[in-house]
Order: C-alpha cells, then sequence, then structure tokens
C-alpha cells in the first residue's frame, strides 16, 4: 500500500485554498515533432487479450532491454490517440515483483505530427545498460467492441466485431511477439487468417483461444499496423454505465454512512430489427433464453447494508428484491429494470442504502483526525461485464472537516483504477440540512472504468474536531432563540389605533 | 387532595388556561390524526403523485421551482396540444403551484433538502389538518359550546368526503381549496357579526387567494351574496353587514382579478353577476335607510316604490342588452349540467364522459359522511331555533350545496364542511344535555320556569331543565360513543380501501397473501422516457395526457385541461376510424407515437375500450357524417368485440391496436379477453400503417410506432403484403376511399 500525497489545505480552518494534488491531473505536452527515443528494445512479447466481457481487457507482458549507453527510466507506450482516451485502468508493474506495486505512469497531450499519444512509464530504479526488465502492462479498452450484424431479431444471436492489429503497437523495435485472444465460446465464425507473416496455420485454434503469432518482427518497423478482425458470439449485454454518480454521506452524529448510486445506463449491443415483441419477450423469458437484453441487475452490497431503495425518475421500482444476508455474507439487492434493456435502449436509476459507520471509520492515534475507509465504486456485478464511461464520486464529509487527504488502495495485483495522479480531485462545500458552512466534500472523478474496479478501495483522512461537531446544535439553538426572542419583541409592540 | 387539585386545575382564571391549553391539545391531535389517516397510500406504495390532474400540477410546480415565479406566469407550453400548445401561465389557477413552491423555497432557504416531489405529495393531508382548525374556527362561531368546534374539526379531519380529494399524493387544487374555502367563511362569519373593516379585508384576501387556487371559488362567490339578499329581505339589514360585504366585494373582485385566467370574468360572466347585483342592491338599501332617517314616512313609502320600479327596469333592460351584445358571457356548459343532469350527455359529451361529473347515486352519502348525514337535518334544525346572521348562512350553505351534491359526485367535496358544521352543532347540544353528571332539583326547575321568556319559536318556549335519570344519560351517551366509534372505524376503512390507491400503480394479491404491484403505467411511460426521441409525439386518450407529460415527459396531442373539443375530437376520430382514414390525420399531426390502454389480458376494466364509445361521441358531435356511433352497435344493438363485432368496430385504429397480436399469447382459437369476457376471434388483426412498438409486461400500455411513408412510394397496405410475399392485388376492384398521401 503505498500513502499517495495528497496534501489539502485546512479548508475550513484557515480558509486558504492551497490544494497541491486535488487538481486536475495533469498532461505533459509534446514538442511537435515528437519521437520516443530510441533507448529501449523490446525482447519478447505476449499480448493476452481478453474478450470475455463487454469491452477488451488486454495485458501485455514484455521483456524490455536497455540499448542506450545511458541508464534509462522513461518508456513509452503508445496508443492512437482515437483509443487513447478509452483506454482504462492502466497499469504497469514489475513483472517479476507485482507485490512492489505499480510503476508511476504520466501521459501525454497528442503530438501534432503523429497520431499517436503516450503512456510515460517511469520505472523506479533506472535500468542499466544491457540488463533488463519484465513488464506487466494491463489495461481495458471500452467501447472498441462493434455488434455485427448491427441490428438483429429479438431472439437471434449476437455477434460483436473487434479489430486489432497483429503487431502489438510499441514505440520500440520489438523482437518476437504474439497475441492470445480469448473467446467466451467457440462460436467464432470469422476471423483474419494471415498467410505471409509466419510459417504454419496463424491463428491456432485451442478451445475458445486463439494465438497469433509468435512473429519474428525484428526486421519490421515499430508502429507497422496489420490489421485483424475476429468476430464471435457475444449474447450478452454489452451494458455501458455513461455516467456513475455516487454519493458518500458521512454522518458522524447519526453514526450512518448512507450510499447513493445514480446510474445511466445504455446497452451497446445490437439494436433490435424490428420493433420490440412482448409476446417473444414473454416466451424466452420463460424459457431463460439467452438474450442480448439485460433482464436482471444483481447488486451486492456489504454486510449489515439497510434501507435500500431502487428508483428512477418517476418513482420507485417495484420490482426489486433485497437479500438481506446474514452477519458476514453480503447482502444482495436484486433489481430488474422496468423493463428489458435491449441494444441502443437507454435506462437510468438510482440506487441507496445505509451503512452503520463503525464498520467504515476510525479515529486514528492522533486525536481529532479519522480514516474513513469506503468501497470506491462498488457497482453491479455482471458475469459479461460493465464499462464505466465516467465515474463520479462524492464523499460528503461532515461539515467541518478539514486537512482532508485520499489515497486508493492497492494490492499485488491490478485494481482496475488508474494510477493516483489520474484521478481528478477537487474539494467543495456541499449545504444540506441546516448546514451554516456547508460539507467538506471531496470529489473524485475517473473516465474509462470497468467493472473491475468494483473491489477497489478509498481511503479518506481528515481532522474533525468536537467543536466542529457542537456546531449546529448550537446553531440550531441560537436560531430557536432568537425566533422565540423575536415573537416576544412584536407580541409587545402596540399597533391599536384606539387610545388606552 | 386530588379533588382540590383538579379544582386548582378546572376553576378560575386557571382552569380557564387549562382549558385552552387542553383545547390546543386537542386540535393539534385531530389535525395530526387528519394527516396521519391520509398516509395510508404513501405508507402502502410510496410517495408518488396520483391520478391524473396531479400530474399536470406537479409537473406546473416543477417547472415553477426550476424557471421561477415570472416565465411561469408567461409560460407557453408547447410540449401539449401539438401542435397548437397551450397558454399554461394564463389558463390555470396557480394557487397551488406557488404555495408549493413557497414552502420549497422556505425549506430549501433552511437548507432542509426536501424534494419537490415531497412537498407536493404531502402538501394536501397538510392542508386537511389546516382545514379541521378552520373547521373548529368556523363552528365556535355557531355555537356557545366549545365542543361543536372540537366535534366539527374531528369530523372533518377524517370524514371520507374530504379525504377522498386529499390523500397523500393527490395534489389537485381541492387540496389547498378546501382549507381556503373553510377559512374564507370564517372570516366572512367574523366580518358580518362584527362588521369590521379588518375581518372583511380579510375575508377579500383568503377570497382572492381561494379564486387563484380553485375554480370553486364561484361557490363563495354566489353564497355570500346569496347570504347577504336572505338577510336583507328578512329584514336584517345593518351597518355591520353594509361594511363586511361592500369591503369583502371591493377589495375580493379586484383580488380575483389579478388572477389572469379569471381576468375580466367577475364583471362580464354570468356566474358573477349575483354578486354585483347584491352589491348594487345592499347600497341601494343603504340609501333607503339613510333617506328613511330624514324623510316622513309616507313621502320615503313613494320615493321608496319608484325607486325600486325604476332600479328594476334599468338593470333588466341593462342586464339583457349587455347579455345580447354578448359583454357578459352567457352561462357556461357546466353550469347549465348542475340544473339538468341530462343537458351534458347531450349537448356535450366530454363533461360527461368525466366519471366524477355524473350525479351523486344515494349510498354515497352514507358512503362519504356515514351518521353525518343524519345528524346534518338535525343540526339544521337546531340553527332555526337561534336564528342569528350566521345560522342564516348556515342554512343557506346547506340547501345550495345539498342539491349540487346530489347532481354531481365532485360536489361532495363543498357538501362535507357544512354536514361537519351542522352535524357537530346537534351532536354537541346532545353531548351538554346527557353527558352532565349535574342533575337538576325542583328548585332549579321553578328557577328555569321563572326565567322563561318570550322568544320567538315555541320550540324555546319551554327551556330545557336538564335530565333526570343516569339510566337515560348513560343509555344515549352510550349509543353516541358506538356511532362515534363506528364513524372513526367506517372513515378508516373507506379511506384505507376506496380513496387510498394511487391509480398509476396497481395492486393484487399474491397467492400467499402478500401485495404484488402491476406497474404497468410506469413502465411504458418510463420506456417513452428513455428510448424515444425528446420531441417525439404521442397520441393517447386525453386521459393519459397529463400523466404521458408527467412521467414520459414527451408532447401529447391532448390532455386532461380538454380546452379545445375539435383537436379532441380529431384524435377519437383518429382512434375510430379505418386505418385508411386515420393515417393521415396521424401524419398531419405528426404522431410518431400512438399509446392505448388494453386490459384485456389483466382484467383492468378502465381501458381505452370501455372508454371508446366516448371517443366515438365526440368525434361523432365534429363529424357526424364520417363517425356514427351506430355503425359500432350490432343489428341487434350491443357493444361486442368478439366474433360478432361490426364490421366498423374491427376496421377502427383503436379496436386493432387492442387486441394487435394478443392472440398469440393463447393456443389458437382460445385468445379471451377478461374484461368484457369474450372469446375473440381466430385471427389477429392486420396493421399496415402501424407497428408494435413497446407492450408493457401485463399489456396494460401497448405502444405503437407510426410507420413513416414507404421509400417506393407504395401505400402501406401494399407494402405489407409485397414483405409478405403476398401476390399483389390488381387495383380493378378497389374499394374504399381512396387512401390520401401526405407529404
Amino acid at each position: 500500500m503505498r500513502f499517495f500525497t495528497a496534501t489539502v489545505l485546512g479548508l475550513l480552518t484557515s480558509g486558504v485554498a492551497a490544494a497541491t494534488n486535488l487538481t486536475t491531473p495533469s498532461r505533459l505536452a509534446l514538442p511537435a515533432d515528437f519521437k520516443p527515443p530510441q533507448v529501449f528494445k523490446n525482447t519478447n512479447l505476449v499480448r493476452n487479450t481478453n474478450l470475455e466481457k463487454g469491452y477488451v481487457r488486454e495485458t501485455v507482458n514484455v521483456v524490455v532491454e536497455n540499448v542506450d549507453k545511458q541508464p534509462q527510466t522513461d518508456y513509452y507506450i503508445p496508443f492512437p490517440t482515437d483509443v487513447f482516451e478509452r483506454v482504462g485502468g492502466f497499469e504497469v508493474r514489475d513483472k517479476k515483483a507485482a507485490e512492489k506495486g505499480r510503476f508511476k505512469v504520466d501521459v501525454t497531450e497528442a503530438a501534432p505530427s503523429s497520431d499517436n499519444q503516450y503512456f510515460i512509464v517511469h520505472l523506479p530504479e533506472p535500468l542499466a545498460p544491457k540488463s533488463q526488465i519484465t513488464l506487466g502492462i494491463s489495461y481495458s479498452v471500452l467501447n472498441s467492441l462493434s455488434p455485427r450484424p448491427a441490428t438483429i431479431q429479438q431472439s437471434d444471436k449476437q455477434y460483436l466485431a473487434y479489430t486489432f492489429s497483429a503487431y502489438v503497437p510499441s514505440a520500440y523495435q520489438t523482437l518476437t511477439q504474439k497475441t492470445k485472444v480469448k473467446f467466451p465460446s467457440t462460436n467464432v465464425p470469422d476471423y483474419t487468417t494471415t498467410s505471409d507473416l509466419k510459417t504454419g496455420t496463424d491463428p491456432e485454434r485451442k478451445g475458445a483461444t486463439y494465438t497469433y503469432g509468435p512473429y519474428d518482427t525484428a526486421k519490421v518497423a515499430p508502429g507497422t499496423k496489420y490489421p485483424i478482425t475476429v468476430r464471435y458470439e457475444f449474447t450478452n449485454p454489452v451494458t455501458t454505465v455513461n455516467l456513475l454518480e455516487r454519493d458518500l454521506e458521512v454522518s458522524h452524529w447519526g453514526g450512518n454512512l448512507a450510499t447513493e448510486d445514480r446510474y445511466w445506463l445504455r446497452n451497446n449491443g445490437s439494436e433490435l430489427s424490428s420493433q420490440f415483441s412482448r409476446v417473444d419477450w414473454t416466451f424466452s423469458n420463460y424459457q431463460r433464453a439467452p438474450t442480448s437484453a439485460v433482464r436482471e441487475i444483481t447488486y451486492p452490497l456489504k454486510p449489515g447494508s439497510v434501507d435500500p431503495y431502487f428508483i428512477d425518475d418517476i418513482g420507485n421500482i417495484s420490482t426489486s428484491r433485497y437479500r438481506p444476508g446474514n452477519g458476514k455474507t453480503a447482502a444482495n439487492l436484486e433489481l430488474k429494470p422496468r423493463y428489458p434493456i435491449f441494444g441502443g435502449w437507454n435506462y437510468s436509476f438510482k440506487v441507496g442504502w445505509n451503512n452503520d459507520l463503525a464498520a467504515f471509520l476510525r479515529e486514528t492515534t492522533t486525536p481529532d483526525s479519522w480514516v474513513l475507509k469506503v468501497p470506491l465504486i462498488q457497482g453491479f456485478k455482471a458475469s459479461e461485464g460493465v464499462q464505466y464511461e465516467r465515474v463520479v464520486v462524492r464523499v460528503v464529509l461532515p461539515e467541518g472537516a478539514h486537512n482532508v487527504r485520499f489515497q486508493t488502495v492497492e494490492g499485488s495485483s491490478s485494481n482496475g483504477l488508474p494510477g493516483d495522479n489520474q484521478i481528478h480531485a477537487s474539494l467543495s462545500s456541499y449545504k444540506t440540512f441546516m448546514d451554516t458552512l456547508g460539507r467538506t466534500t471531496l470529489t473524485l472523478e475517473v473516465d474509462s472504468l470497468t467493472d473491475e474496479a468494483r473491489d477497489a478501495e478509498l481511503i479518506v483522512t481528515y481532522d474533525y474536531t468536537f467543536m466542529d461537531a457542537l456546531r449546529k446544535p448550537l446553531t440550531i439553538f441560537g436560531g430557536l432563540i432568537s425566533v422565540f426572542v423575536a415573537i416576544w419583541a412584536i407580541g409587545n409592540i402596540d399597533v391599536s389605533i384606539k387610545k388606552r | 387532595m386530588a379533588q382540590s387539585s383538579l379544582d386548582v386545575l378546572l376553576k378560575g382564571s386557571s382552569g380557564r388556561n387549562t382549558r385552552g391549553l387542553l383545547r390546543i391539545i386537542i386540535l393539534l391531535t385531530i389535525a395530526a390524526a387528519a394527516v396521519a389517516s391520509r398516509l395510508f397510500s404513501v405508507i402502502r406504495f410510496e410517495s408518488i403523485i396520483h391520478e391524473f390532474d396531479p400530474w399536470f400540477n406537479f409537473r406546473a410546480t416543477k417547472y415553477l421551482v426550476q424557471n421561477g415565479f415570472y416565465s411561469f406566469w408567461d409560460w407557453f407550453d408547447d410540449r401539449t396540444w401539438h401542435p397548437l400548445g397551450r397558454v399554461t401561465g394564463g389558463t390555470l389557477y396557480p394557487g397551488l403551484m406557488v404555495t408549493s413552491g413557497v414552502i420549497y423555497h422556505i425549506l430549501s432557504f433552511l437548507t432542509i433538502p426536501v424534494d419537490i416531489r415531497n412537498v407536493c405529495v404531502l402538501l394536501a393531508p397538510g392542508f386537511s389538518g389546516l382545514t379541521a382548525l378552520a373547521m373548529y374556527l368556523l363552528t365556535r362561531e355557531m355555537s356557545h359550546s366549545p365542543s361543536a368546534g372540537l366535534l366539527a374539526a374531528a369530523f372533518m379531519g377524517i370524514t371520507p368526503g374530504y379525504i377522498s380529494r386529499s390523500v397523500a399524493g393527490s395534489y389537485d387544487n381541492e387540496a389547498i381549496a378546501i382549507f381556503l374555502l373553510v377559512f374564507t367563511f370564517f372570516l366572512w362569519i367574523k366580518a358580518v357579526k362584527n362588521g369590521s373593516i379588518m375581518w372583511g379585508a380579510l375575508t377579500a384576501l383568503f377570497y382572492g387567494y381561494m379564486v387563484s387556487a380553485w375554480g370553486g371559488y364561484v361557490f363563495i362567490t354566489n353564497l355570500i351574496p346569496l347570504h347577504v339578499f336572505v338577510l336583507l329581505c328578512m329584514g336584517r339589514y345593518s351597518s355591520r353587514l353594509y361594511i363586511s360585504y361592500t369591503t369583502w366585494y371591493a377589495l375580493g373582485t379586484l383580488g380575483s382579478m389579478q388572477i389572469p385566467f379569471v381576468g375580466f370574468l367577475p364583471i362580464r360572466n354570468s356566474d358573477h353577476m349575483s354578486a354585483l347585483g347584491v352589491f348594487g342592491l345592499i347600497q341601494l338599501v343603504a340609501f333607503a335607510e339613510f333617506v328613511r332617517a330624514y324623510l316622513p314616512g309616507k313621502q320615503f313609502q313613494k320615493l321608496l316604490t319608484s325607486m325600486v320600479f325604476l332600479t328594476f327596469g334599468l338593470g333588466l333592460t341593462g342586464l339583457i342588452l349587455l347579455s345580447v351584445t354578448g359583454v357578459i358571457a352567457p352561462w357556461s356548459g357546466r353550469f347549465y349540467s348542475l340544473w339538468d343532469t341530462g343537458y351534458a350527455k347531450i349537448h356535450i359529451p366530454i363533461i360527461a364522459s368525466v366519471s366524477e361529473h355524473q350525479p351523486t347515486a344515494w349510498p354515497a352519502f352514507f358512503f362519504d359522511l356515514n351518521f353525518l348525514i343524519w345528524l346534518f337535518p338535525a343540526g339544521v334544525f337546531m340553527c332555526f331555533q337561534n336564528l342569528k346572521d350566521e345560522h342564516v348562512f348556515v342554512i343557506i350553505y346547506a340547501v345550495l350545496s345539498s342539491y349540487f351534491a346530489g347532481v354531481m359526485v365532485r360536489l361532495m367535496l363543498t357538501l362535507t364542511p357544512i354536514v361537519c358544521v351542522a352535524a357537530a352543532l346537534a351532536l354537541s347540544t346532545i353531548l351538554d344535555s346527557f353527558l352532565v353528571m349535574y342533575k337538576p332539583t325542583p328548585e332549579s326547575q321553578a328557577k328555569a320556569n321563572a326565567d322563561k321568556t318570550a322568544k320567538s319559536f315555541s320550540s324555546t318556549k319551554n327551556p330545557v331543565v336538564g335530565i333526570y335519570s343516569y339510566l337515560s344519560k348513560g343509555i344515549v351517551t352510550g349509543s353516541l360513543t358506538i356511532y362515534l366509534l363506528m364513524f372513526v372505524a367506517h372513515c378508516t376503512w373507506v379511506t384505507s380501501n376506496a380513496y387510498s390507491s394511487p391509480s398509476v400503480v396497481l395492486a393484487s394479491r399474491l397467492p400467499d397473501g402478500s401485495q404484488h404491484i402491476i406497474d404497468d403505467y410506469r413502465e411504458a411511460y418510463y420506456w417513452l422516457r428513455q428510448n424515444t426521441e425528446d420531441n417525439a409525439k404521442i397520441m393517447s386518450w386525453w386521459d393519459y395526457g397529463y400523466q404521458i407529460g408527467g412521467m414520459a415527459d414527451r408532447p401529447t396531442l391532448v390532455d386532461n385541461n380538454t380546452w379545445n373539443n375539435t383537436h379532441i375530437a380529431t384524435v377519437g376520430k383518429a382512434m375510430s376510424s379505418r386505418e385508411e382514414v386515420s393515417y393521415p390525420i396521424l401524419r398531419q399531426h405528426d404522431v410518431d407515437y400512438v399509446l392505448v390502454v388494453f386490459g384485456g389480458l389483466l382484467g383492468y376494466s378502465g381501458d381505452d375500450l370501455n372508454k371508446f364509445l366516448w371517443m366515438v361521441r365526440i368525434a361523432e358531435g365534429i363529424w357526424p357524417d364520417e363517425v356514427k356511433e351506430r355503425d359500432f352497435f350490432t343489428a341487434r344493438g350491443e357493444y361486442r368485440v368478439d366474433d360478432e363485432a361490426t364490421p366498423t368496430m374491427k376496421n377502427s385504429l383503436m379496436y386493432k391496436m387492442s387486441y394487435y397480436n394478443y392472440n398469440s399469447l393463447f393456443p389458437a382459437g382460445q385468445a379471451v379477453d377478461r374484461v368484457r369476457g369474450v372469446r375473440l376471434p381466430a385471427e389477429s388483426p392486420k396493421l399496415d400503417t402501424l407497428e408494435e412498438a413497446f407492450t408493457s409486461e401485463n399489456w396494460i400500455i401497448r405502444i405503437f410506432k407510426v410507420k413513416d411513408l414507404d421509400n417506393f412510394g407504395r401505400d402501406h397496405s401494399n407494402a405489407v403484403a409485397f414483405d409478405k410475399g403476398l401476390k399483389r392485388k390488381r387495383a380493378t376492384k378497389k374499394k374504399g376511399p381512396r387512401v390520401l398521401r401526405t407529404e
């Protein structure tokens, strides 16, 4: 676990806004004719492309060798500009020492000369000349699967197409490389076969895994493309959350953590070629036939979650069920949308619940300093995966909380989040329930996430004194007293026009 | 000891304080009970706006809160009555929306986060608590016994006649209007009693508020002048009456004219003429009184006679002239239907088609008022006993509203307050006589006889002495207690069973007794909201217009405002005609989707096929040559939807949309309509110009998309036939009207 030094102003006590790291993640501007310095060589590269879910998940393991005479620290990873914004949860580790945590990664602006944008990986220790390091690069690419055919009948199978380059895009020369593509099933009606890249059949098929390569690409210039398209069955919804707004409200007085998630959801699968037929849906639903529509949403909650609700713009959705779970087992909120969400259809809803704050908050050894550990996005669970285009998490801290810092928890494997420096964090004040100053609110904004980040946790530390806690009772007391005094004073005024 | 400490509390000035405190506590408890008994629907379902009209009020309130008062005032709504639009700001009573807007802004000023929906849902229960308090004040003016006021407040709080329009979620004008009605009457009585300009002005103020809130203000506009007129006829002219009436009329009329929807009606509409007339009359009477003080009797007599003739003649000619030239608007249709219950059915089917405009059935009185209805005449009789000015008011109010309540179901609402007053008067008199420990002694009887004074009514000549026997006291009190308890039980039962259903959501019971919610309306509306173009025009029968506007947020052709009968008839014609006739209508009105309500699968009787005849009738009113009600009945005069349905019926768009593809749910030839309890034809109707877009889970809502024009310029029936691979029919034997292609 690495503590991210996001020092924050004492927002309310000092009144000076001087947050150092709670700002927009900056992007490095590149000179117009920028080319990554050719200081590395990829001796071996294996890319695993996982298409089992509604988005593309890739892990690239690459053995990197320093071919320069100086020790080098910055390794560039290119992506085409149109893909770059859809790359989510980008993470690089030392493959041999994954538990040491992720490397620091910066991003660049698009360079005018090329159509690439780069992730710059900063190796923690400079790589000496001639020595090697194995990088494990993992990320997901959102919205890169297109349904083919684009429109289907209601009970037809759905197929997705994915296009990628047989040569893994890299800024450096690569000696050998191969790509393994994992499909959700063996039903892959169309895929590109290469003839001139290597001897023997390409790809090699083994169950639902297709392997392109290995290719000997020592002679191929970096950035060469060889497009490959695969089309495979995916009769599942391609659930896309256009926007998730999540509010976590901490109440010290009530001992309560209130959570509300607001979803704007869309199914990016094949659209219906003719209109929706209730008869067909009733019958296929009865047989539990696989479908490209979202039929149900399962929402696991922490044990001890109470008062769940499931509403949308026009009120309660009566087709939900809550299984509270007992003691240690997680609770489950089973939600059925008002209508099945077919390809191209939208749905927006809110879910919310309460938790006992004691399970999430504790006071540190320093007095008046608190640590809050909460799930960052939680989200619903679906075997076919969920992609989040944009997530906005608001942590509403009690009125008067100051000196706010945050960090995300990391384990030995990827938590699905980008580095903390890629999370846009800001502090604001939010007035509710007779607040005078407003509650300190930490807002975190992340783009392009997937449901791999479901288990990611957020730690927020802040200072909150006893006097801060007393502010509201005193304000209300003062307010009522002034009302009574005003009434008494007005009651004593003689407004009669009679003579007394 | 206990006795003496009680004495300290109950006697003398501290006794007065104790009773005052008790009264406040009782009133607050009554208000709390009134609010609580209206929350059935929130607890059983959710905090949701009910029925139809409230959805418009809710939408308007949201608009007010979001855009501010002035843009609300100038609101032109282009999302209703497409393509006409509606000048909403000038055609609504803004009182309700402004009230909830003000409450919302106060709460947000105090930074209490309340959803505007919750303000709207809970407004009616909140105001019913206030109504109970106003009722207490009004009744206290009628009786010396404070218990009458408390009883009236309690009755008003829980009587179903009022609850029917004020449960939580029933966000309609009546929600605040009944409070304003009662409170205005209280202020009026106060004004008449005191002859005070202040009370008169307050009456005018609340009258103005009432005008801004509900069209039923006309009731006050006519009742107060009638009260004054009767008092004048009884020879009870006084300066008190003059002051209070002139103050009220001048200020109140000015106030009411500030509402754009009312505007100049108070001086141009026949409904308001009685107030103006009485205003003139009271000036004459005042002048006559003034002159009489200075003239000898004989001359005064002459002057009076000539003046009466002159005024009457002038007034009558003026009125006739103004009516003929059209300066004074003629009586409105709703007004006529108040006097002739058959009027609407013949002339204005759109009024008659609303169930709340039907004449009241007798059991409804007992259902809504329970034992109050038989205490009511007794109470009115007691008003005759000591006939002060305010009692005259009660009598007039009772007579008028009894009649109106008999004519229209919804006017039960205006009857309820006076029933509560009268019943409370009667009951409190009984309780005051019987619920006392005190036993009269012979001396007190003698004393009472000695006190006998000359009163005008024979019934009061023998003063009440008291009841001797504890047994009769016990029996009377006991039976009354039982009646009261039964009343409470009845009110709770009626509220919970009859008046607490949101009607947007239907509840049913599963075999295990748990509640199952049928939520088809919102399912379909939400589908429309999420998955159609923001500007997609939805055509449906006008009943659902407000709900589509509120929940689906899509433009509609017609809605519950029903201001344009022709437009509604156009929709009726589109629904009741053949596809070839309907399609051009749909195209001309930019309709993208057509929404119908179909209860056949579930046995939901309030569906469009059951309302269909009204559509036909309204359309027939405008196009008697093209739509004929007779064609929808079989030769034997039956309204059928099965095999024997008439061809007109089977070809009508409504029939086709309702049953389209319905039989594929059933084994061949066994499709059954559960509402009408008939077996349907084996073949599904064919739709050429529309396609099914969405059908809700229980088939209650069916939405059809209007097809675009065919790419090859064929008409739709040919295109569909071609797609099915049928051979093209020769165009030689062409039947029916030529298809009108638009665009």
